[in-house]
């Protein structure tokens, strides 16, 4: 019989679904990758079986019987564990009241017995082969220690099915190759593990099936002997999808105007291409591949420990972000709610910003030369927003990316950085968006275009770079580009 | 852009209710006028929030930036008594030289006070509070190591230090200074680039540093107003009160912060204004005059305003909601 079942699962955030009836079965005692791109659904299809997020439409079934899975705490009575991507640890408690804490397995009075939380912790602790004191800050623990510390705490919950989100992202070699002797020692111990991935060497190595999802949709479901890299990745990318030529032929004939050898950062290594002035370039790669963090090198967020940076002919190292926009570099943030903009300030403060000293005397701002600066612009962009006035936090996505693309644009730089600016807002202002790129490169900026997308990538840029783990993988021309070799090259 | 925007402008509700309680139980003087209502009350009161009032323009820019200024009430103490040291002490030179020395002097050395505030915060990155709790305590101490812990009395008689007193204290100069200081940062937080990067980094320091803001120099500049304004409100109380007080000023930091936070400021930055501001330094000035005036006890007094300030900022709270 299935150990977990669920069925028809619809979840929407605002007006984007993020699933649309998607299906996934756990038999006892088996690896079971969850795979897709990025954006398919998989993150959130494994916390709503964890309790963490609520379907809002959907039924899930343990041995069988309906379970009602509302909070993570129900989740542990059912002995369903995660392990987030991004732990969710304590990291100033110490490793034993890391695990105790909100464990219901763990009964005492109101008073912590330190003795107690040893006896409790130690056989799990050994299990997952952490070998730690309990009184150990788990701040200090190293990221591969920390994950294990979450298996062994959701060991202790009981957990029959433990599902871990991307659990080798943030690891090295070593850590990795000891998660999955323990994955495998888990496995005979009669433990299911869902394993949200989109490496294909992992899954091939630990998983015994594989589950497809793509927008949302549960695409199929293969055992991993008898399928290959091929079918997952046409899975996972779909035949449907066209790779229209919306770009027209003009090749890039511009003077390089950035080139960039062997860049190393510590996310990166060896980075090295070139673009030209009028070119459009691509950078695909997973989240983690070091396609943003070869923008915080450009501009100056990240330190460089190697290589070089060629700006129009001169060698510069752009040491923080205000140096890179002043040699002419712009970077639209991956986070626009972290990084990008200031929710309670209005549309034309926020746009203005980076450039208030070309629109002051004295001083003061000169509001009717503000307002003459980004009005043509905004327009251009096809902003829509109640008034100029308006806070910025008050408009929907798109019309937010389009405030900040307009404040990149104001500071009038040669190359721009665009890192995922179409993700999570609607289509209309992806064609915005589109449109307003093609015309840059057309009045001879040089642009990189991040994103998770490929089709966007194969219909808006003249090259395509690859990343992965920080390095380049590959570098297609996007005519010959296809999403498959991309994908290969990319995971 | 407008200077005030009367949509966000809700701090002024709470101030027309306190006057006109205000108004309602005010005592009748012996011609059966309201005494609240006579001129001389009306510029008693503010007179009475000038030092808080102009401690708390500074404020609101510090806390627009998502800081705290703890030490405003020990700068404030360094600044009565370096300014009453000075004026007690002969010199040759002429009474307004003498005069200009002393205030320039105490001005000096409470914005030298507030840029190692900011200093410490920016180029350190430590927390403003923390770093303005040290240096509250430090200050006091300076303060109380420079005067030997005495205060330094300034004579009604006819020395410097007298007629000192006898020009700042008066209400013109009391009153025109806060006015003038008052527009001065409201046009400049509404006005200017500097201004408007004092709230962006408030809004989201990440997304400034993103924005190539020059962040470290902003704060050290907004600590060191800080410092200015309560040194000269230091000016202004050692001629209200006659005497350089080492042990001045003690929880002004909480009246000021309170006048901000009554005035619609948000305490996490980015949003705030001046007008607000005032305002708040306007409610608290009338709520304890009326109060006053009608012979309330001052421990009384004291329940009443906690409870004034928590229903301002509610009510402010719920039509943000709305």
């Amino acid at each position: 019989m299935d150990l977990l079942h669920a069925e028809n699962i619809n979840k929407h955030y605002g007006g984007v679904s993020a699933l649309r009836g998607a299906h996934f079965t756990l038999r006892a005692g088996e690896v079971h990758a969850l795979m897709g791109e990025n954006g398919a659904g998989k993150s959130t299809l494994a916390k709503i079986i964890a309790g963490s997020v609520q379907a809002d439409t959907g039924t899930i079934l343990v041995d069988g019987k309906p379970a009602a899975i509302s909070s993570p705490l129900d989740a542990q009575r059912f002995g369903i564990g995660i392990i987030y991507q991004e732990l969710d640890l304590f990291p100033h408690l110490s490793v034993g009241e890391n695990i105790v804490i909100g464990n219901l397995r763990f009964r005492e009075g109101r008073f912590v017995r330190f003795q107690k939380v040893e006896s409790f912790c130690r056989p799990f602790l050994e299990q997952v082969g952490l070998d730690c004191p309990t009184s150990q800050t788990s701040g200090t623990l190293s990221i591969g220690q920390m994950q294990l510390l979450a298996i062994a705490r959701a060991l202790s919950m009981n957990a029959r099915v433990i599902l871990m989100d991307e659990p080798t992202s943030s690891l090295f070699d070593d850590s990795v190759e000891r998660l999955f002797r323990l994955i495998a020692d888990l496995k005979r111990r009669g433990v299911s593990i869902v394993y949200v991935s989109h490496k294909m060497n992992e899954i091939f190595r630990i998983c015994d099936r594989v589950t497809v999802l793509r927008d949302g949709e549960t695409i199929g479901t293969r055992v991993i002997a008898e399928t290959g890299a091929g079918e997952l990745i046409r899975m996972m990318v779909g035949r449907e999808l066209k790779t229209s030529a919306a770009r027209p032929e003009i090749q890039p004939s511009g003077e390089i105007i950035l080139c960039v050898v062997n860049l190393s950062t510590n996310k990166l290594h060896d980075v090295s291409f070139e673009l030209h002035r009028g070119e459009v370039l691509g950078i695909a790669g997973l989240v983690g591949s070091g396609r943003s963090e070869l923008g915080a090198a450009l501009f100056g967020v990240d330190p460089r420990v190697g290589g070089a940076i060629h700006l129009k002919r001169k060698l510069v190292a752009p040491r923080s972000p205000r140096e890179a926009i002043e040699l002419g570099v712009g970077l639209l943030p991956e986070d626009r709610k972290l990084q990008g903009l200031m929710m309670q300030m209005s549309v034309i403060e926020n746009s203005t910003l980076a450039v208030l000293n070309r629109l002051q005397s004295l001083g003061f701002i000169r509001s009717s030369r503000e307002t003459a600066e980004v009005k043509p612009l905004f327009d251009d962009l096809a902003l829509k927003c109640s008034s100029y006035g308006a806070s910025a936090g008050s408009l929907s996505g798109g019309n937010q990316q389009k405030v900040l693309l307009a404040k990149c644009l104001l500071a009038n730089p040669d190359v721009l950085f665009l890192d995922d600016p179409t993700r999570g807002i609607d289509v209309g202002a992806k064609e915005d968006i589109y449109r307003i790129i093609a015309k840059l490169a057309a009045g001879g900026k040089a642009v990189i275009f991040v994103s998770s997308e490929l089709p966007e990538l194969l219909r808006c840029c003249d090259r395509i770079l690859v990343l992965k783990e920080g390095r380049v993988t590959a570098t297609y021309d996007s005519a010959a580009a296809t999403q498959e070799k991309i994908m290969a090259a990319a995971s | 852009m407008i200077l005030l925007n009367l949509r966000e402008f809700r701090s002024i509700l709470g101030l027309v209710g306190i006057l006109i309680l205000a108004i309602a139980f005010s005592p009748a003087a012996a011609d059966g006028s309201r005494i609240f209502l006579q001129p001389g009350n009306l510029t008693d009161i503010l007179r009475q929030i000038s030092v808080i009032g102009i401690i708390a323009l500074a404020m609101t820019y510090v806390i627009l930036t998502a800081g705290i200024d703890l030490s405003v009430g020990s700068i404030l103490a360094l600044s009565t008594s370096v300014t009453a040291m000075i004026l007690t002490r002969a010199s040759s030179s002429s009474y307004s030289q003498h005069i200009i020395v002393a205030i320039l002097a105490a001005l000096a050395i409470s914005t030298a006070a507030g840029a190692l505030n900011g200093a410490v915060i920016a180029l350190l990155d430590i927390q403003p509070f923390v770093v303005t709790l040290a240096s509250m305590i430090g200050i006091r101490g300076l303060a109380k190591w420079l005067t030997g812990n005495a205060n330094i009395d300034i004579g009604f008689g006819r020395d410097v230090a007298a007629a000192f007193a006898a020009i700042v204290r008066q209400k013109i100069v009391v009153i025109g200074s806060y006015l003038a200081l008052a527009v001065m940062f409201w046009i400049v937080l509404s006005r200017t680039v500097f201004g408007r990067h004092v709230r962006a980094i408030g809004d989201n320091e990440l997304a400034g540093r993103y924005t190539g803001l020059p962040i470290r120099s902003i704060k050290i500049w907004v600590y060191s107003l800080s410092g200015l304004l309560s040194g000269f409100a230091g000016v202004l109380y050692a001629a209200e009160n006659h005497q350089g007080n080492p042990n001045a000023g003690v929880a002004y930091e909480l009246d000021a912060i309170a006048a901000v936070v009554i005035g619609g400021t948000r305490l996490a930055g980015g949003k705030g204004s001046i007008p607000g501001t005032i305002v708040g330094a306007l409610t608290i000035g009338v709520l304890t005059n009326m109060l006053r005036l009608n012979n309330v006890d001052s421990n009384v007094e004291m329940m009443i305003k906690a409870v004034i300030i928590v229903l301002a900022v509610a009510v402010q709270r719920q039509r943000i909601a709305e």
